[in-house]
């Protein structure tokens, strides 16, 4: 399996507090992984940085791994696509990596389907928009997603009016109509009734069929119905990595996690 | 439900362009070259400057109210445009005069002193008679209409280029456009800077090769233009502002991050709409000032961008009607008030004479209108006649 995104020892700081501290992580196609961690273990931070949000200090982040036989040498050599620390918020996105924010984040003033509309994956150059049309095979794609969401009868709604767990969902279409390669989804369960987390879940591990998955999460229940690997953060660097169960079972996680 | 509503807009424009269609019409019918002459030329001019305001008003209210750029220089760009069709009206006017003059002489005049007499002309109030390099297209009008696109258009560019790429937003952005225009205005006052100084343009409503026409036809072409250009950018701003791209300038406005996050490059979309609406307020500028006549710096001072942002403000920002509502509504009470027209309250030992107290009315009007409806007139109207929607 190719890895599809490698973070390699990353470290940032502000003002003199180590955010993230010499941070290792990767992860492969089509894979779903979770991270957790007590508030302050650098969650948010790892995601801007990947994002481009935010610049580390020092480290690599590469996404898109390929093999390229090399003639000289008679073998195949590893070779990375893109550098994203050299690339903007809008190129890192345009790359195929997609990203929901902790609140819901949706243009509030728009309908489900405008808001949905205007993720889809096509020319952003402003020329371009200029004279784009919705066509039917992309209103269908639409459409697939809505049903994805379950948000089909909310579609001329405004989005600012859906429930808090319809704007998740929502957002989420917005990042499926972008049709990413990687899903940064922080705290997708966070004010979800148990009804909505199981859907939620549901919505995940479908994504994964096609789609590299990276959810962070506070709640241990919800990512233990995630079922993949775990990733405790804690202080801006890896505490533990693997099983659920191996994970909780590993004393320094329990004290700084869930002995709280 | 989405489909009625667009009916209701596509409506609006139809709507629209009939009742300015009908507006230009009556004023023609009324006005003293085509009509009754109950309407008078300098009503005339005065209605077709508010027309360009309107228009200027479009431009801040596309800015502003859909991209959320509130910018506090558009002003200086509508002073530009009038600069720059100024200099040809200007120089023409006073090569024909000159020449004129001149058939009188014995000799014919040669090039240096017909250009000389030109700069003294026009440069004598600044003591010189050297024309500038600046006016060297001034005696071509295609060569400064391209003018009036091009200098507020580039300027406007390399400016939005610079501050949307350093990601200056929301009141530092203001500063910083409010920064230019102070800038363009005490260059513009200064005697060297090539365009009269304090003095700045005058005898625009002259406009070189028409001039037998007579001011009340020319104020009524004038009009009319106004009208038509009215008329254009509204349904251009409206198809714009109605698509897929219109959908992403008021997402950038409502969150901008996200957007970014959604791959588009939000600063290349900021700058579009910044140069557009420059663009827009220069051609605006120039046909606006042969009506007025008259252009000095002090137009392009600070105070008159923010006026035009109140305009908006009190219309209803976001929509276009309401920005059009707010420049016509205030500028002609403006004109009104400080015209001398209004009449005076005795209030025994104090008289609140309207000249000075204008602009204390507009500041308790904009307080009021603020505080009692957050979308201006417009949001006020529908809160009276739509119900429910």
């Amino acid at each position: 399996m190719n890895t599809l995104l490698k973070v390699e020892k990353i470290s940032v700081s502000f003002d003199g507090f180590k955010a993230i501290n010499s941070l290792s992580y990767s992860i492969g196609k089509n894979e779903l992984k979770a991270i957790i961690g007590p508030n302050g273990a650098g969650k948010t931070t790892f995601m801007d940085i990947i994002t481009g949000q935010t610049k580390p200090d020092e480290g690599k982040v590469l996404f898109g791994e390929r093999s390229v036989w090399l003639e000289s040498d008679q073998k195949y050599q590893v070779v990375w696509d893109e550098n994203l620390l050299m690339k903007s918020e809008s190129q890192i996105a345009l790359l195929g990596i997609g990203r929901k924010f902790q609140r819901p984040t949706v243009f509030e003033l728009k309908t489900v389907f405008e808001n949905l509309f205007i993720s889809m994956k096509k020319n952003r150059n402003p020329f371009s928009v200029l004279f784009q049309k919705l066509n039917r095979d992309e209103k269908n794609l639409i459409e697939k997603i809505l049903g994805e969401i379950s948000l089909k009868n909310e579609q001329d709604r405004i989005a600012g009016e859906l429930s808090h767990g319809q704007k998740q969902w929502l957002e989420i279409g917005m990042l499926l109509t972008q049709e990413p390669k990687l899903l940064l989804i922080d705290e997708p369960a966070a004010g979800m009734t148990s009804n909505e987390r199981r859907q939620t879940v549901e919505i995940l591990k479908k994504l994964s069929a096609d789609k590299s998955v990276i959810v962070v999460e506070h709640d241990m229940e919800f990512v233990k119905d995630l079922e993949c690997e775990v990733t405790v953060l804690h202080e801006g660097s890896i505490l533990s990595e693997g099983s659920i169960e191996h994970v909780s079972s590993n004393n320094e996680v329990i004290e700084v996690y869930l002995g709280r | 439900m989405t489909n009625s509503i667009n009916d209701l807009l596509a409506r609006h424009t139809l709507i629209f362009t009939i009742v300015v269609v009908i507006f230009s019409l009556f004023i023609t019918f009324f006005s003293e070259p085509y009509g009754n002459g109950l309407i008078s030329t300098s009503f005339v001019k005065t209605l077709g400057k508010t027309v360009c305001l309107c228009i200027i008003a479009l431009a801040m209210d596309v800015v502003w109210g859909y991209c959320g750029i509130l910018s506090l220089g558009h002003f200086a760009f509508f002073g530009l445009g009038g600069y720059m069709i100024g200099m040809w009206l200007m120089y023409e006017r006073t090569a024909i005069i000159v020449q004129e003059a001149a058939t009188n002489e014995l000799l014919p005049l040669t090039e240096t002193e017909l250009s000389n007499a030109i700069g003294n002309q026009i440069f004598g109030v600044v003591g010189g008679y050297d024309i500038p390099s600046i006016w060297m297209f001034a005696d071509s009008l295609g060569l400064q209409l391209i003018l009036v696109i091009a200098v507020p258009g580039i300027l406007a560019f390399i400016f939005g280029w610079l501050a949307f790429r350093s990601r200056v937003t929301g009141v530092y952005l203001s500063i910083l456009t409010q920064a230019l225009t102070l800038a363009l205005s005490l260059y513009l006052f200064q005697n060297d800077s090539g365009l009269r100084g304090n003095n700045g343009l005058s005898g625009l409503q002259n406009i070189p090769g028409i001039e037998y026409l007579g001011q009340e036809v020319i104020s009524i072409g004038f009009f009319w233009a106004s009208c038509v250009f009215l008329i254009s950018i509204f349904l251009l701003f409206h198809s714009l502002m109605k698509s897929k791209f219109g959908l992403i300038i008021t997402s950038i406005r409502d969150n901008e991050t996200r957007v970014r996050f959604l791959g588009y490059n939000v600063e290349i979309y900021k700058l579009f709409i910044f140069v557009l609406t420059a663009i827009i307020s220069s051609i605006a500028g120039a046909l606006y000032y042969p009506q007025a006549g008259i252009i000095n710096p002090a137009e392009l001072a600070p105070i008159a961008s923010i006026y035009l942002a109140v305009w908006v403000a009190i219309g209803g920002r976001g929509k276009l009607y309401g920005a059009i509502i707010g420049a016509a509504f205030v500028s002609l009470f403006s004109s009104w008030f400080t015209g001398g027209q209004a009449p005076d309250i005795p209030l025994g030992i104090f008289t609140i004479e309207w000249v000075n107290w204008w602009t204390v009315l507009l500041g308790f009007g904009f307080v009021i209108i603020t505080i009692f409806s957050e979308n201006g007139i417009i949001g006020f109207l529908r809160n009276i006649f739509v119900k429910e929607k």
